[in-house]
C-alpha cells in the first residue's frame, strides 16, 4: 500500500498531465460538434470584448448565421406561397361555384414544391464548362435534376450529387436548356447561354410576331424541373437568329453569378411521377 | 525569482494575443497556420517544476481554444508536449545546466534551435492529427504539418533573436 502511495506521489505530475489531456479530449468531443457550450467559446465575455476591440471577425460569423436563418425562413415562406398559388389555381381553373364547397382544408395538402437552402462553396467561371458546387448533398435530400434558384431568379439544375455536396449546371453553361417565355405572352422559347458574358443569355425560337420591349421580364414556362413563372431575367435587346421564322432575344440574367452565395434547391414532390408518365409516351 | 514569474506571465499573455489576433488568421498556401504559442514552453527555465509547466501549458492551450472556438484541441496538444518537455531537454542540454537556465539564441543557439525544431514539430504534428482525427487524407495532413512547422520555427527563432538584440542594446 505504501509503495502504491509512493508511486503515485513520485509520478503525480504524470497523473496531472494525463488528467488534463483527458479533460481536453472530453472538451474536444463534447463541444466541437457544434457550439453547444456558450461558456467556453467566443460568446464568453472576455473574448467577446477582445474581439470587439480588435476587429469584427466574430461579427462576420454572426452575419453568416443570421443569413442562414433568413434563408431558411425564406424557404419556408416560398413553400407557403407556392401552396397558396396552387390553391388559387384550383379556384380559378375550374368552374368553381360548386367546387369551392368541397375544397380541402389547405393545411392538409402537402405543397408540391419544398425548398432546401444551400450555400455556394465553389463557383467556376473560368471557361465554357461552368459549374457551381453547393454544400448540400444526398444526405439532405438533394437529387440529380432538381432545380436551383436564388432569391433573384433561376440559377441552374443539379447534375451530380455526393453525400454532402452537389454540383449544379448553371444557366451560364452551354449545356443548359430551359423553356422560357415573356411574361405577357404565351409563346414559348428556348433559353440558352450565348457563351460570351456571364450576365447574359438568350431566348431562341420565339415566333416572329412576338411583341417585346426592353426590360420585359422573362419567366419559366413548361418545365419538369422548375415551377412556372419564376423570373429568369429581363430583355436587353434583339439577338441574331438563325432562322427567319423565329427571333432571338438577348436577356440580362436576374441572378448575379459574381456574387452568388445562397441558393434554394427545389424539391418537387411529383417529379418522379411526371417523369415516369412522360417516359411511357416517349417509348 | 519574482521577476522571472512576471516575465513569464507577460510572455504568456503576449503569445496568446499574437496567436489569436494575428497568426491564427493567416493561412499559408491556404492550408497551414503558424503556431507560436509553444514558444512559452521553450522559454521556461529548464529546471522549472513539472506541475507548473504542465498546468501553465494546459491553461495556455485552453485560452487559445476559447478564442478560436476549438475547445480541447490546442489544450490537448500543448499539454502532451509539456509532458515530453523534460525528456526532450535531456537530449539537447547538459543536465547540470538545468536549474535556472533559460535557453535562447543568446546563450546556446545550436541546442536551442534543435530543441525548438523538435518541440514545435511534435506540437504541430499532435495538433493537426487531433484536428483531422483520421488517417484518411495523410498527404494533406503531412503537408500542413510541414508548412506550419517550418513557418512556426522560423518565426520563433526570429522572435527570440529580436528579444535578445533588444536586451543586448539595453545593457550596453
Amino acid at each position: 500500500m505504501r509503495n502504491l502511495f509512493n508511486f503515485i506521489i513520485r509520478n503525480s505530475h504524470w497523473l496531472v498531465a494525463i488528467l488534463l489531456v483527458a479533460f481536453s479530449f472530453y472538451l474536444l468531443f463534447a463541444h466541437n460538434s457544434y457550439q453547444r457550450s456558450v461558456y467556453l467559446t467566443s460568446a464568453n465575455r472576455v473574448s467577446g470584448w477582445l474581439y470587439a476591440a480588435s476587429g469584427n471577425v466574430s461579427s462576420f460569423f454572426l452575419l453568416k448565421k443570421n443569413n442562414r436563418e433568413l434563408l431558411e425562413r425564406n424557404a419556408l415562406l416560398e413553400e407557403e406561397l407556392q401552396k397558396w398559388r396552387e390553391n388559387a389555381d384550383t379556384f380559378t381553373g375550374n368552374d368553381s361555384l360548386s367546387a369551392k364547397a368541397f375544397v380541402v382544408d389547405s393545411s392538409h395538402v402537402l405543397p408540391q414544391f419544398t425548398f432546401i437552402p444551400a450555400e455556394v462553396v465553389n463557383l467556376s467561371f473560368s471557361g465554357v464548362n461552368n459549374f457551381i458546387t453547393i454544400n448540400k448533398g444526398s444526405k439532405q435530400g438533394i437529387k440529380p435534376d432538381m432545380g436551383v434558384i436564388s432569391h433573384r431568379g433561376v440559377v441552374g439544375v443539379v447534375s451530380n450529387v455526393s453525400a454532402n455536396f452537389a454540383v449544379v449546371i448553371p444557366v451560364i453553361n452551354p449545356k443548359f436548356r430551359l423553356s422560357a417565355r415573356l411574361k405577357h405572352s404565351e409563346n414559348n422559347g428556348s433559353l440558352s447561354w450565348s457563351g460570351r458574358n456571364i450576365r447574359e443569355a438568350e431566348v431562341q425560337e420565339l415566333p416572329r410576331h412576338e411583341n417585346y420591349s426592353m426590360g420585359d421580364t422573362v419567366i419559366t414556362s413548361y418545365s419538369r424541373i422548375f415551377p412556372k413563372n419564376l423570373i429568369i431575367g429581363t430583355v436587353s435587346d434583339l439577338g441574331k437568329s438563325a432562322d427567319d421564322n423565329f427571333i432571338t432575344v438577348n436577356l440580362e440574367l436576374a441572378t448575379d453569378f459574381y456574387t452568388l452565395q445562397d441558393v434554394l434547391v427545389i424539391d418537387d414532390r411529383y417529379y418522379e411521377e411526371q417523369k415516369v408518365l412522360e417516359e411511357i409516351m416517349e417509348r | 525569482m519574482k521577476i522571472s514569474y512576471l516575465r513569464e506571465l507577460f510572455l504568456f499573455l503576449l503569445l496568446i494575443l499574437l496567436q489569436v489576433l494575428l497568426l491564427s488568421r493567416i493561412s499559408l498556401f491556404g492550408m497551414a497556420t503558424p503556431l507560436i504559442y509553444g514558444y512559452f514552453l521553450l522559454k521556461l527555465p529548464l529546471g522549472r517544476n513539472l506541475f507548473y509547466v504542465i498546468i501553465s501549458a494546459f491553461l495556455m492551450g485552453l485560452t487559445i481554444d476559447i478564442f478560436l472556438n476549438t475547445p480541447g484541441m490546442n489544450a490537448a496538444a500543448i499539454t502532451l508536449v509539456a509532458m515530453f518537455r523534460k525528456s526532450l531537454m535531456g537530449l539537447f542540454f547538459e543536465k547540470d545546466e538545468f536549474e535556472g537556465f533559460v535557453p535562447g539564441m543568446n546563450n546556446a543557439p545550436a541546442p536551442f534551435v534543435r530543441f525548438t525544431i523538435f518541440t514545435i514539430f511534435i506540437h504541430v504534428t499532435l495538433l493537426f492529427f487531433i484536428e483531422s482525427f483520421t488517417l484518411f487524407n495523410m498527404i494533406n495532413t503531412l503537408l500542413r504539418i510541414i508548412i506550419s512547422g517550418v513557418s512556426s520555427i522560423l518565426l520563433i527563432i526570429a522572435i527570440d533573436k529580436l528579444i535578445y538584440r533588444r536586451k543586448n542594446s539595453e545593457q550596453s
